[in-house]
C-alpha cells in the first residue's frame, strides 16, 4: 500500500512537470469548451440544456488523447533504463503497475473535475435561478451524476488498456499508436449494428457492442442509469489490464 | 556477504553464465571483469533480483535472491549500467524518491548526507537533465547509497567519465569499503587492480580465475619481469640475444631504449644479468622490475581458454 502510494504520488507530480500534459488538458478542455458553446447555441429558446454533451464530447476525446498520456509509463522507463532499477526495488511488480495507473488515472480525474465548471454554467442558466421564469428549463441533474461516474470508469479502462500497451515496447509511439487504434475499435464497436446484416451479421454486432467501450455508458450512465453490469465491465476491464500488464512487466525477468 | 553457487543464465538457446560460483565475503572490494558480453551484467541483474537464473543459488546478505526476493533487495544498493534516472526529476526529488522507495526515514537528512557524500549539494535543486555525464553517475550513486545497504553492485560505474572523475570514483568506491561490500564490474584491468581486494575474471560465461591481485599473478605462473637498460658498443637486439641464453630467462626482447627480460618461476636472475652485461663490456645504467599488469594475466588466460576451445 506505502509502495503503491510512492509510486502514485511520483507518476502523477510527472504529469505535472511534462509539457504533453498541459499541452492534453489544455486540448481536451478546449475542445470540450467549443462544444458546449456550439451545443448551448444550438439549444437556445429550443431543447433543454444538457449537461452530458461535456462528458460524451470528454469520452470521445479520451479515445485520442488517453494513449498520449499512457504511453510514457513503462515505455520511457524501459528505454531510460529505470524500469531495471525500479524491478531491483524492494516492492512488488503489481504495486508499480497499480501506482502507476492511480497516478494517470488520478491525472484524467482531475480535467474531468475541471469540466464540473460548465455543469455549474448550465446550473446558473437554469434551475438556479430564484424566480424561473415561464417555459425555463431545469437542468436533469440525474444524467449529469451517473454520466461522471460513467465517464470516471470508463477513462479508468481506457488507461489501463493504454497502460497494458505502454508495457508490451519500449517505443512510446507504438504504444501510443496502437492504445489509440485498439481504443478507438473498441469505441466505435457498437456502431457495427448499423451496418446492414449482409456485412455484419447480427451476432457479431452484439458481440460487438458487448464488448465496446461506449456502449457501456452511452445508453446507460449518460442516461442517469446506473447499472451494475455496467461498473462491472468497466472495472472488469480494469482488473483485467492490470493483471496482463503486471504480468508483462514481469515476463521482462524472464526475457 | 554475497555467495553465488553454480549460476547458470540462459536466453533461449545462448547461454550466458555456465554455472558460476563466487563469494564476496563483508567489507571487500570485488572486482569483476572480462570482456564486454561475458556476463558480468547478467551476473549482477541476477544479483540484485532483476531476473532469475535459470539455475543454482545465490545469496546476498543471507538472503536467497529468489526465493526472499524483496528482503534481499533491500540489503542491495545497484548501480546498473544506465544509469537509471528521472530527467524531469531534480536531483533531491529523484533521491527522496528513491529514499521513499527505500522505506528510509529521515528522508529528507539522508538525502542531505548522500549528496555531501557524492559532493552534489550544490546541485540539488537542479533537474537532471540539466547536469553533466559525471554529475548523473555520481547522482546514481547517491541512489545505490540512499538507505546505506550492506551490498553495493556496481555495474561499470567509470564508464563514460573523464580521468579525473574516473579517479574520484576510484577513491570514493575505495573509501566505501569499511562500511559497505562493494562488487563492481569493469572491463578496464588497471582498475581492478588499483581498487579490489579480489578479482573474479569471467569470459563467456565462465570463471576463469579469481583471487586477490598479487595471487592471481603468482598463481598463473607468469613468472617476472626485469628491465635492463645498458649502453656501449652492443644494440638492443643484440644484448637481448645474449640476455636470453642466461639459465632461467624465458625470452628477452627489445624494450623502449633497453630490454626486458622474462624470467621462468621467479628464478631471481639480477647477479646474472649484471655480469653478463659488464662481461660484454657494456655499462650497465638500470636494472629494474616490471610488474606484471592484470591486462597481461587476463590476455594471458583468455586466450589460453579460446585456443583450448578453438582446438
Amino acid at each position: 500500500m506505502r509502495n503503491i502510494w510512492t509510486v502514485f504520488k511520483r507518476e502523477l507530480r510527472q504529469y505535472f512537470v511534462s509539457p504533453i500534459a498541459y499541452l492534453v488538458m489544455f486540448a481536451v478542455l478546449m475542445l470540450i469548451g467549443l462544444n458546449f458553446n456550439t451545443d448551448l447555441q444550438d439549444r437556445a429558446n429550443f431543447e433543454p440544456a444538457d449537461g452530458t454533451v461535456v462528458l460524451s464530447t470528454f469520452a470521445f476525446l479520451m479515445v485520442f488523447f488517453a494513449p498520449l498520456l499512457t504511453m510514457r509509463l513503462f515505455a520511457e522507463e524501459t528505454r531510460e533504463g529505470t524500469l531495471e532499477l525500479m524491478l531491483t526495488m524492494p516492492i512488488r511488480d503489481h504495486e508499480l503497475v497499480i501506482g502507476k495507473f492511480l497516478g494517470a488515472w488520478a491525472f484524467y480525474s482531475i480535467m474531468l473535475v475541471v469540466t464540473l465548471f460548465y455543469q455549474g454554467i448550465l446550473l446558473s442558466l437554469t434551475n438556479f435561478d430564484p424566480s424561473p421564469a415561464p417555459l425555463q428549463s431545469e437542468l436533469d441533474l440525474g444524467p449529469i451524476i451517473g454520466g461522471y461516474i460513467g465517464i470516471w470508469l470508463f477513462s479508468g479502462a481506457t488507461i489501463a488498456i493504454g497502460m497494458f500497451f505502454s508495457a508490451m515496447t519500449e517505443n512510446q509511439i507504438i504504444a501510443g499508436f496502437l492504445s489509440m487504434a485498439v481504443l478507438f475499435i473498441l469505441w466505435v464497436g457498437d456502431l457495427a449494428g448499423l451496418l446492414p446484416a449482409s456485412i455484419v451479421s447480427t451476432r457479431v454486432a452484439e458481440a460487438l457492442r458487448v464488448i465496446s467501450l461506449q456502449s457501456h455508458y452511452s445508453t446507460s450512465f449518460l442516461e442517469g442509469v446506473i447499472r451494475p453490469e455496467d461498473v462491472y465491465f468497466y472495472a472488469g476491464v480494469m482488473f483485467i489490464m492490470l493483471f496482463v500488464t503486471t504480468r508483462l512487466v514481469e515476463s521482462r525477468r524472464w526475457r | 556477504m554475497i555467495e553465488v553457487q553454480n549460476l547458470v543464465k540462459k536466453y533461449g538457446d545462448f547461454t550466458a553464465l555456465h554455472g558460476i560460483s563466487f563469494k564476496a565475503r563483508e567489507g571487500e572490494i570485488l572486482g569483476f571483469l572480462g570482456p564486454n558480453g561475458a556476463g558480468k551484467t547478467t551476473t549482477m541483474r541476477i544479483l540484485t533480483g532483476f531476473m532469475p537464473p535459470t539455475s543454482g543459488v545465490a545469496k546476498v546478505a543471507g538472503h536467497d535472491i529468489f526465493d526472499e526476493s524483496l528482503a534481499a533487495r533491500e540489503k542491495i544498493g545497484y548501480l546498473p549500467e544506465t544509469v537509471p534516472l528521472y530527467p524531469d526529476m531534480t536531483v533531491q526529488g529523484y533521491l527522496e524518491f528513491m529514499a521513499e522507495l527505500r522505506h528510509v526515514p529521515e528522508r529528507k537528512k539522508r538525502t542531505q548526507e548522500v549528496l555531501a557524500l557524492v559532493g552534489m549539494e550544490h546541485r540539488a535543486k537542479s533537474l537532471i537533465r540539466s547536469i553533466s555525464k559525471g554529475m548523473r553517475q555520481r547522482v546514481g550513486l547517491a541512489q545505490s547509497l540512499i538507505h546505506n545497504p550492506p551490498v553495493l553492485i556496481l555495474d561499470e560505474p567509470t564508464i563514460g567519465l573523464d580521468p579525473a572523475q574516473v579517479a574520484d570514483l576510484r577513491s570514493f568506491i575505495r573509501d566505501l569499503r569499511t562500511q559497505h561490500t562493494v562488487m563492481f564490474s569493469t572491463h578496464i584491468l588497471s582498475e581492478a587492480e588499483q581498487i579490489c581486494d579480489r578479482v573474479v575474471i569471467i569470459n563467456r560465461g565462465q570463471i576463469v580465475a579469481q583471487g586477490a591481485p598479487r595471487e592471481l599473478r603468482s598463481k598463473l605462473n607468469l613468472g617476472s619481469r626485469i628491465y635492463v637498460e645498458a649502453r656501449g658498443r652492443a644494440d638492443q637486439k643484440s644484448l637481448a640475444n645474449t640476455l636470453s641464453k642466461i639459465q632461467g630467462v624465458k625470452f628477452a626482447e627489445p624494450y623502449q631504449n633497453g630490454v626486458v627480460v622474462n624470467v621462468k618461476d621467479n628464478k631471481d636472475v639480477r647477479p646474472a644479468l649484471a655480469a653478463v652485461v659488464l662481461e660484454n663490456g657494456l655499462e650497465l645504467l638500470e636494472l629494474r622490475p616490471v610488474a606484471i599488469t592484470l591486462e597481461e594475466i587476463f590476455l594471458e588466460v583468455t586466450t589460453a581458454l579460446g585456443a583450448e576451445e578453438d582446438a
